[in-house]
């Protein structure tokens, strides 16, 4: 199949000045300046098929935000490749963003002093939709929302996870076939997200729309996404399955023993199973210890034979790693590509 | 055509979220009228101790600021942007408008409009009918034909500027106070441009041509055939600055770095 | 005191990292001065002096008149606009200074950047290219001194309530642009007062505004001297008082609504 979003070698580099300190060195400042030239999105590539759901996930300043931006006509590559849509995002702006969607968590769509249908009103000549195409399609999707009761309200006067809704509804309004968001659900509380990732599911179903989404909320990636993309400093260290993102990284198991003894040592627990690959960390108390073991059934009984043998305890835990501490390990570790 | 309907779309909005806070537009109306008056406040002033400038009367001088009103009332309520910088680069704003499909001027000229100012329009045309009477001029039927190019003129000459002003914005992130003090800088195409020596007759007629929003084309009502020529030249210069303004701006959106997150 | 002045010293850095912003205002400072330089000969034509000012004196007063504003002017008033419509002030009641205090001394960090890096080099500029004459004596240099402090001083306080009005005003934008006007034309920047018909000369008096431009510019062209300079001066000294106490009012008026609408 064709691909909805085509990048290639894309690349983004901002002119920064950086100040001198003091009272002298801003009087310099004032004549001569220093600059250096950063890339903020360094030679990325990927690819997108129509339908699918992508987590785009990196820390601040990794580059997320820049990217998006590009590929949503905002900025300007400085070089590289880009295609959206079968179009250049920034070269055919106004034709491009008639078929797509944007909601930026941080920032409205809405205007703020008039109420919800007043704005969609607007919006809807904005991007000449007809009367009957925003009938069939905005019905279902104030419905599915459960905005209808907001409509004749003023922005400023809705909740933070009624306002998202209605944000949503509104880059829908025209029926796009990509969706961007960033941030969707920054902020918001546990129901809210869950009607937001229902709702996003449903149109993905339905409409076979591909969503592209950036969160810092990996339990939103984890509900939605197959597939992730990771950046770092610029570049794509991760590109693929969520779930393989797990099974290679996310191998180990982490079992967490907490003594009747709080005199327990490291050096005591790696006495009792020394032949076993095992690494010991303390936890939040000084009588829990976490061990981390590969995910094998013998190791693990092995690992809990030998120090319940040896040591009293009064708790035991099980836990699989999760995508979070995956992820802190992998920016911790540097790895590119697993 | 498409733009049009946007347009009343818009206007019809405004007008809605105006009519909820009345005492705001009562006083922005009022602010208005204060500052057209402090303006002719200083013309009654200094013909108090003089009685030409120039050559030019006191009436003449009134009539050209009556003139200047009109096309200054139609920038103020289009393309006043001057918070440009702070509101839609420093806070990002323009992301939002970049992912709409209509021009992002266009847009903004529509978020940023203050259909107040049109009153400026009739302090202007109340000024003028007095200055104009007092001067015993008379008006042929073609001659309000003229004064609406020589206002869109007018108009499209202080768009294109301030315009071309907001796009500094696009290259240089920091904040810049050039708009407000531009406005003094305006008023100076009031007076007739012969007070003035070469240099900044110069600049009033091609590099800043604010004296086309108000001496030149108020020559050809008050018959000064002198400067006929260039009062003709008023609606070309309007399209020049305004055409060049859209065309920098349309580079300039290239260079949008976008708002620092 | 020390934060105070810490606060002097950031804005005055700040206002050094905006070098357009420093670039442009000399620019449109030298257009603006010009272009009165010739609106003021072409309104004297022929005649010596209007009002017992000279040309010479004039060309002096409309120099000194911009440079000196380029000290005293401040946008505190919308900043204060803008943080009360963003609700930040309920922030700054719990922080260990006085707020007021805070923004009069941002505005004095600005002031003093514009004077030193503006104003002086400016003037030196103009005076290379108009005609204009500079007081020999040191008396009058002082008394400028003193009087443009409170030139600053009175157009901060000014400012200040414009500002804090927009606590009791829905949208204060209106307001704080009436005051720009009628300052510009009651402080005597465009105009001396002393070219206003008597009744209006009358009027002005009764009024804070000619503080803040005429009397400093006054003094400098040496058009108020001896004991008329110090009647000018205790003029501005009475008016800076006198101004403490609407602030206060409206200050205190405003905290009381802070605290019950919770801001």
């Amino acid at each position: 199949m064709e691909n909805i979003i085509h990048v290639e070698q894309l690349r983004k580099e901002f002119k920064s000045y950086s100040s001198r300190s003091g009272l002298k060195g801003a009087f310099r400042d004032l004549f001569t300046r220093n600059y250096k030239i950063m890339p903020a999105v360094n030679d990325i590539s990927f690819q997108v098929q129509p339908g699918e759901m992508v987590g785009y996930i990196g820390e601040n300043g990794a580059g997320k935000s820049t990217s998006i931006k590009m590929l949503t006509g905002i900025l300007t590559p400085t070089s590289g490749m880009v295609s959206v849509n079968g179009m250049n995002p920034h070269k055919e702006r106004e034709r491009f963003v008639q078929t797509i969607g944007v909601v930026f968590g941080q920032r409205s769509q809405l205007w703020w002093d008039i109420a919800v249908q007043e704005s969609f009103r607007l919006l809807k000549k904005v991007y000449n939709v007809s009367d009957q195409a925003y009938k069939d399609h905005m019905e279902h999707v104030i419905e599915s929302l459960d905005i209808g009761p907001l409509l004749d309200k003023p922005v400023r006067k809705l909740s933070l996870g009624q306002r998202m809704r209605c944000e949503l509804a509104a880059a829908l309004l025209h029926n796009p076939t990509l969706l961007f968001l960033d941030e969707p659900t920054i902020g918001l509380d546990v129901l809210v997200k869950l009607k937001i990732r229902n709702f996003l599911k449903e149109m993905n179903e339905r409409y076979n729309t591909t969503i592209l989404l950036t969160t810092h909320d990996l339990s939103d990636i984890e509900a939605l996404c197959d597939r992730v993309i990771m950046l770092d400093e610029g570049s794509v260290i991760y590109d693929g399955k969520l779930a393989q993102l797990r099974s290679n990284w996310g191998e180990g198991k982490q079992i967490q023993f907490q003594f009747a003894d709080s005199n327990i040592t490291e050096l005591k627990l790696s006495m009792v199973c020394n032949e076993l690959p095992v690494e010991w960390v303390q936890g939040n108390r000084n009588n829990i210890w976490i061990a981390s073991v590969k995910n094998d059934e013998s190791v693990i009984s092995a690992l809990i034979g030998k120090v319940v043998a040896a040591h009293k305890i009064t708790d035991i835990k099980i836990q699989e790693i999760t995508t979070e501490e995956i992820i802190r390990n992998i920016y911790e570790e540097g790895i590119v590509y697993g | 055509m498409r733009y049009i309907s946007i347009f009343f779309q818009y206007v019809a909005q405004y007008m809605k979220t105006r009519l909820t806070y009345r005492v705001d537009m009562v006083i922005e109306i009022m602010s208005d009228l204060l500052f057209q008056a402090v303006n002719l406040v200083f013309i009654l002033v200094v013909f108090s101790h003089t009685q030409f400038l120039s050559g030019w009367t006191r009436d003449e001088i009134i009539f050209i600021y009556g003139f200047f009103l009109v096309p200054y009332a139609i920038f103020g309520a289009f393309f006043n942007i001057w918070d440009f910088n702070e509101r839609y680069i420093v806070k990002g704003e323009l992301d939002r408008i970049l992912t709409r499909p209509i021009h992002s001027l266009f847009q903004i000229i529509l978020e940023r409009m203050e259909l107040e100012s049109l009153f400026g329009v009739i302090t202007g045309v109340a000024i003028m009918f007095y200055a104009g009477g007092r001067l015993d001029l008379t008006v042929s039927w073609y001659d309000p034909f003229i004064f609406v190019m020589m206002v869109l003129g007018g108009a499209a000459v202080y768009a294109g500027i301030f315009i071309l002003l907001a796009c500094i914005s696009f290259w240089s992130d920091s904040r810049t106070s050039i708009m407000p003090m531009m406005y003094n800088i305006g008023n100076y195409g009031r007076y007739p441009v012969d007070i003035y020596n070469n240099v900044i007759r110069f600049v009033l007629t091609w590099i800043l041509p604010f004296a086309f929003v108000g001496v030149y084309p108020s020559a050809y009502f008050l018959g000064r055939e002198e400067w006929y020529n260039y009062a003709f030249l008023t609606p070309f210069v309007g399209i020049a600055c305004l055409s060049i303004s859209v065309v920098v701006w349309n580079i300039g959106v290239t260079k949008y770095r976008g708002a620092g997150n | 005191m020390a934060k105070y002045i810490e606060m002097i010293r950031i804005r005055f850095l700040m206002m050094l990292a905006y070098r357009t912003n420093y670039y442009s205002g000399i620019l449109i400072y030298s257009i603006n001065i010009g272009a009165y330089y010739f609106l003021w000969g072409a309104i004297y034509g022929g005649s010596e002096s209007i009002e017992g000012i000279s040309v010479t004196q004039m060309t002096t007063y409309v120099a000194v008149a911009w440079m000196a504003r380029a000290f005293y002017f401040n946008n505190i008033d919308r900043e204060i606009a803008q943080e009360i419509k963003e609700g930040k002030v309920a922030i700054e009641f719990i922080r260990p200074y006085n707020y007021l205090v805070m923004k009069t001394m941002q505005g004095l960090g600005e002031g003093l950047f514009r004077l030193l890096f503006f104003s002086v080099p400016g003037m030196i500029i103009v005076a290379l290219v108009f005609p204009i004459s500079f007081s020999a004596s040191i008396e009058t240099w002082g008394y400028f001194a003193i009087a443009i402090i409170f030139s600053f001083i009175i157009n901060t306080q000014i400012n200040i309530l414009t500002g804090v009005l927009t606590f009791f005003l829905f949208n204060n934008d209106g307001l704080i642009r009436a005051k720009r006007v009628i300052i510009d034309l009651f402080s005597g920047l465009l105009l001396p007062i002393s070219f206003y018909p008597g009744w209006a000369q009358e009027l002005m008096n009764f009024l804070p505004f000619q503080a803040i431009s005429y009397i400093p510019s006054m003094i400098f062209t040496d058009g108020f001297a001896g004991s008329e300079a110090t009647q000018a001066i205790l003029f501005q000294i009475i008016w800076a008082l006198l101004l403490i106490i609407p602030i206060q009012l409206f200050w205190l008026f405003a905290k009381k609504r802070l605290v019950v609408q919770g801001g």
